[in-house]
């Protein structure tokens, strides 16, 4: 039988940091790179979970309920945040008829 | 390999796949399904880390209001003659994609020295739900910030219908 190595086998809490980076690093791209100003909302949601994945991960790793509460309030700012992002959207598009952040990337109405 | 280790990578798979279809499809309902398809991943995350009621917030919150809101307010747009999703400029593109690959290697060295005297499992230890000694801490301790919260969402609620209700546009009101 083969042996399976180390960094497969045992799961530290140094797996979920990496796997939240990557998920931060995606969410970034996304923000730099999307052209709808929608995408550029949900690629946001997702840096904000990898922040919240983080959180939760360090709390089981210092067995300490500290860090379920800072998540539960960061998700709380993210659904109003999103609510606000979204009504933003809706007045954008009322104005230009289109989504795209190259129209107002000048912030002049 | 025990079933935990083996429920880790597939979740952190399924996780990884998803939040770059994210990134990658140009159809932004497609992308829109894909965040929905990471926040259930990310609540299954939560349960393997024994965060039992904050995965159930999760769920109810993004995977269902969250979502909910950003695919009704796709609904409203008519994006059929979207093509590219990526925006213009081959050159700012370019500093945007270094920028992003500076801040991961910034962000992975540092990882790379958190490293070092850590091996143990973090997937052991007892499975007891943690929910009630969440509710003590959050109605003795952070009771105040709890209340602050519920003046923000008042604020938010008042300030969204006040948004929305807007023609658009700061310059010219009366267009």
């Amino acid at each position: 039988m083969i042996q399976t190595p180390d960094i497969l086998a045992t799961i530290t809490v140094s797996h979920y940091l990496v796997l939240a980076s990557m998920l931060f690093i995606i969410g970034m791209a996304g923000v730099l790179l999307k052209k709808n100003v929608l995408v550029i909302l949900m690629s946001i949601e997702l840096m904000l979970n990898a922040v919240n994945l983080v959180f939760i991960a360090f709390s089981k790793y210092n067995q300490s309920t500290s860090g379920h509460i800072i998540v539960f309030f960061v998700m709380t700012i993210a659904a109003a945040e999103a609510a606000v992002g979204l009504a933003i959207v809706v007045s954008i598009f009322k104005r230009f008829k289109e989504v795209n952040i190259r129209f107002f990337e000048h912030l002049k109405g | 390999m025990s079933i935990d280790v083996v429920l880790f990578w597939f979740l952190a798979l399924i996780t990884l796949a998803s939040a770059l279809g994210v990134l990658f499809f140009a159809n932004p309902i497609f992308a829109s399904l894909s965040l929905a398809m990471t926040m259930v991943s990310i609540a299954a995350l939560f349960v393997t880390l024994n965060a039992y009621f904050i995965a159930g917030v999760q769920l109810i919150v993004y995977a269902g209001a969250v979502m909910v809101l950003f695919v009704m307010v796709l609904m409203l747009f008519d994006l059929k003659k979207e093509k590219r999703s990526f925006s213009k400029g081959t050159f700012t593109n370019l500093v945007k994609v270094c920028s992003v690959g500076v801040f991961a290697g910034i962000l992975l060295a540092s990882l790379a020295f958190f490293e070092k005297n850590n091996s143990t499992s973090i997937l052991t230890g007892s499975y007891a739900d943690n929910t009630k000694e969440l509710a003590q801490l959050l109605y003795t301790k952070y009771v105040l910030l709890f209340e602050f919260l519920g003046v923000l969402l008042l604020v938010i609620a008042i300030g969204v219908v006040a948004l929305a209700k807007s023609k658009g546009g700061t310059h010219d009101s009366n267009s």
